[in-house]
């Protein structure tokens, strides 16, 4: 079931899996929550959030799971830690975050924010391809692929100049090891849209 | 033995004189028996001493805890023991040898007693775990405590007047983290109260209570509360506050408010935070002695037959058992002293 | 002592400086850096946004290297790298023995000392005040961290302090710069990063220390970028720690690499007699 926010939610009728799967999955009790909102007054982007943390966690004892997957809080939580630092209960509100980043991609849902999960995207082939992040050819890959072939144009000559953006990094000699667990992770998000 | 054939030949030990231990000993010396209070700071009172105006009444905790004492100090039947400790205790046939010493001469002596009144009153929790809200970094944040005695001086017209105030609740309570569970049950009401006196010095002064849960349980608890609230205008924001950062000499309180579900702000010349009653640390060492169980906490825990008996002779009342209000530290006071008056009768 | 040594990605990229620095002022203090061999990248915020199972096991594999060079501890300068280990060997310790891993900072502050640290002070940093700036990931999450206190650090600055250089009490200390965002969603970090210049600047710092290459790169290149969204020039420079320990301990600038920070440190250090 989920929200539109409209209609009243039929409490009597609501289930969520999503509450027993992250208390599986994660080992997190999402029952401690007391709805105090301290996750929420310290989080870095709370401002820009659509769901505070706090609200995260009550929309999976509501299992609100399309809204949890579709919203933009996933894309912009810059995974800071300051929320489960201060959790009275200690709930891992980054690690929920994670698994539901994790979820949506392999569910197939649309990110908010494309060029944030693209860049990860882009991060993670430069490591399965050399087993170490190349930070110069990762930034114009990305800047290409989003068409922004302008974005930061002066300033990546300046840091090239600097010789902050060798463009030759290390590689790792073993690439097996690490495809292995490339193609591990490729073969769990073949559900992927 | 009888021991109602004594009469006062039997003595009972009060251990503390706050308000549940100066009710316990002037309550048993009705009872006809002799009572010897240990107190040991240079004043009977205990914290009532230190607060500044009441719920439900807006009294003047002074006055009342002034003429307790004065009845106290008026009653033959009990010996006051100033700045002393209890030292070490001897469980005998019927009652206990304790050894007292005095801490300001260093001198010792050993009375007979045959029971016992713990009353040793509770503290605040030590808030250096709570670096987010940095009491002891920045001047501006005082505990409790701290504040009921800036609200002294602001009623003295001492200090700066305070354009903005921010009172922080369930500051280590309810907080599993840090190791305190429980609900401290007395700072909804002392913190509404904090708040009414600020907005009655200076109305001009902007007060927000950040809060989790408003527990106003008690015979006019709730209208007190709203009286703060419609009355003297003091604001409820419904979250805990996450951090505190210091802010160009002020302090700039940040939170979610739970209701509207949007992050604020709040900056504030003064943050109080209302810290977790904890029991005082030699609240278990003395229940040791005397063969009283304590919680994991350090409070003492009753036995199975009476809520204020905790072993063989052994009784107590107030803040050494769990976080009480002054109406509740008398009535506790007073039911000690009825065992020990019961016990004494040969009845008990 | 012979400590591990992961760098990490950006040690061999935009943190260069950040690496020497490093490699310099440990080498002073006694310790011998053996840097782990064929290491692999943590996959940082990427890979645990995207998948657990894959940031696990590229941390695994980085332990289990070390595992086998037969060290009792591992140090790197790059927060987020040493949380990633940190939490990897967090597991491992369940089901055996584990390496301790430390960030560089708190194996410089924990393992020397700021008694030791000062000892090798050659040139004090004298007049110079700086604000210490942790970010995230150097004591968070607590539990993983087991380091400093994550509200109110304090190790950074007792180690500017053993330099000879002032710090600045301050709110940001512990804030968020921005993180992984720099690129993807740049507005993000002109925010935070200009909400932390902002505070640095409040309170008077001349210049910002930092023990995260995440931190140095969001505060120092988009400087200019928050100046112009916020009307202020700040102009504060943004050191790694160990540049600034390495200037102390009689190192040449250029060893430092002073010269490769984009708002330039130089007329500061010059004005302060430090150059």
């Amino acid at each position: 079931m989920d929200t539109d926010f409209y209609t009243p939610m039929r409490l009597d009728e609501v289930e969520s899996p999503l509450q027993d799967e992250v208390e599986k999955a994660l080992g997190i009790d999402i029952e401690t929550c007391m709805e105090c909102g301290k996750c929420s007054g310290g989080c870095s982007n709370a401002h820009i959030f659509d769901f505070t943390p706090r609200k995260v966690v009550q929309l999976i004892r509501l299992g609100a799971e399309e809204t949890l997957l579709t919203m933009d809080a996933l894309w912009v939580c810059l995974s800071c830690q300051l929320c489960v630092d201060r959790c009275p209960s200690g709930i891992d509100i980054p690690r929920i975050m994670d698994y539901l980043r994790e979820k949506a991609l392999r569910e197939g849902y649309r990110p908010s924010r494309p060029a944030v999960v693209l860049f990860y995207e882009l991060m993670c082939s430069c490591v399965e391809r050399r087993g170490r992040v190349s930070e110069a050819p990762l930034m114009l890959r990305f800047n290409v692929l989003t068409g922004q072939y302008l974005k930061d144009l002066t300033l990546g000559i300046r840091m090239f100049l600097k010789g902050k953006l060798p463009l030759t990094a290390g590689k790792v000699k073993k690439m097996d090891e690490v495809r292995t667990l490339f193609v591990s992770w490729h073969r769990r998000s073949v559900k992927r849209g | 033995m009888n021991e109602s054939m004594m009469g006062k030949e039997l003595t009972a030990l009060v251990i503390g004189g706050g308000p549940a231990g100066i009710e316990a000993a002037l309550k048993i010396a009705c009872g006809g028996y002799r009572v010897v209070l240990v107190e040991k700071e240079s004043e009977p009172g205990g914290l009532l001493r230190k607060l500044y105006s009441s719920f439900p009444r807006w009294e003047n905790p002074s006055d009342r805890i002034g003429w307790m004492v004065d009845d106290l100090k008026r009653n033959k039947q009990i010996e006051i023991s100033l700045e002393s400790t209890v030292e070490s205790v001897a469980r005998t046939d019927n009652g206990f040898n304790v050894t007292l010493k005095n801490t300001a001469t260093g001198g010792a002596r050993t009375i007979d007693v045959q029971a016992v009144v713990l009353a040793t009153g509770f503290g605040l929790m030590d808030l250096s775990a709570y670096g987010e809200y940095g009491h002891g970094i920045y001047p501006g944040v005082l505990n409790s405590l701290e504040f009921e005695e800036r609200l002294r001086e602001w009623s003295r017209g001492l200090g700066k007047a305070p354009k903005a105030v921010a009172l922080i609740q369930c500051v280590g309570s309810r907080d599993r983290s840090k190791g305190y569970p429980y609900c401290s049950k007395v700072c909804c009401m002392y913190s509404a109260k904090q708040a009414g006196v600020v907005k009655d010095l200076f109305p001009e002064a902007k007060v927000y209570v950040f809060y989790i849960d408003c527990r106003a349980a008690g015979k006019g608890y709730e209208e007190f509360l709203r009286e703060v609230i419609e009355k003297k205008h003091v604001r409820y924001v419904r979250g805990r506050p996450a951090k505190v950062l210091p802010d160009g000499g002020r302090l700039l309180v940040r939170a979610e408010d739970t209701l509207i579900g949007i992050p604020v702000e709040f900056t504030a010349d003064v943050v109080v935070l209302a810290a977790a009653v904890v029991p005082h640390p030699e609240t278990a060492a003395l229940a040791k002695m005397f063969g009283a169980p304590v919680d994991e906490y350090g409070f003492i825990d009753h036995d199975l037959r009476s809520h204020a008996k905790c072993a063989d002779r052994v009784f107590f009342a107030g803040g050494c058992g769990f976080a009480v209000d002054t109406e509740s530290a008398l009535s506790q006071g007073a039911a000690a002293a009825a065992e020990v008056i019961a016990l004494f009768n040969g009845n008990g | 002592m012979i400590v591990a040594y992961y760098p990490g990605c950006s040690l061999e990229g935009v943190a260069r400086e950040y690496d020497r620095s490093a490699r310099l002022v440990c080498e002073r203090l006694g310790f011998g850096l053996q840097e782990v061999p064929d290491w692999n990248c943590c996959g940082a915020t990427a890979a645990h946004s995207l998948d657990h199972e894959l940031t696990r096991g590229l941390s695994a594999r980085n332990l289990a290297t070390v595992g086998r060079m037969n060290l009792a501890t591992v140090t790197t300068p790059c927060p987020g790298c040493s949380i990633r280990l940190k939490g990897a060997a967090m597991e491992a310790k369940k089901e055996g023995g584990a390496p301790e891993v430390m960030h560089l900072l708190q194996l410089l502050t924990e393992a020397a000392g700021t008694e030791k640290i000062a000892s090798s002070v050659i040139k004090p940093l004298g007049g110079l005040r700086l604000a210490a700036y942790y970010g995230c990931l150097v004591t968070r999450p607590r539990a993983v961290a087991r380091f400093d206190d994550p509200e109110q650090p304090r190790s950074m600055d007792r180690l500017l302090q053993a330099l000879g250089a002032e710090t600045v009490d301050w709110s940001h200390k512990a804030e968020c710069c921005g993180g992984a965002f720099a690129a993807s969603e740049t507005s993000i970090v002109v925010d935070l990063g200009g909400q932390v210049l902002e505070a640095a600047h409040q309170a008077g710092a001349e210049a910002l220390a930092v023990a995260c290459p995440m931190c140095q790169v969001n505060i120092d290149t988009r400087q200019r970028e928050v100046e112009s969204t916020r009307g202020v020039r700040y102009d504060l420079p943004v050191f790694y720690f160990t540049q600034l320990m390495g200037l102390a301990y009689g190192f040449t600038h250029r060893a430092m690499g002073l010269k490769r920070l984009l708002v330039n440190p130089l007329p500061l250090l010059k004005r302060k007699g430090i150059l």
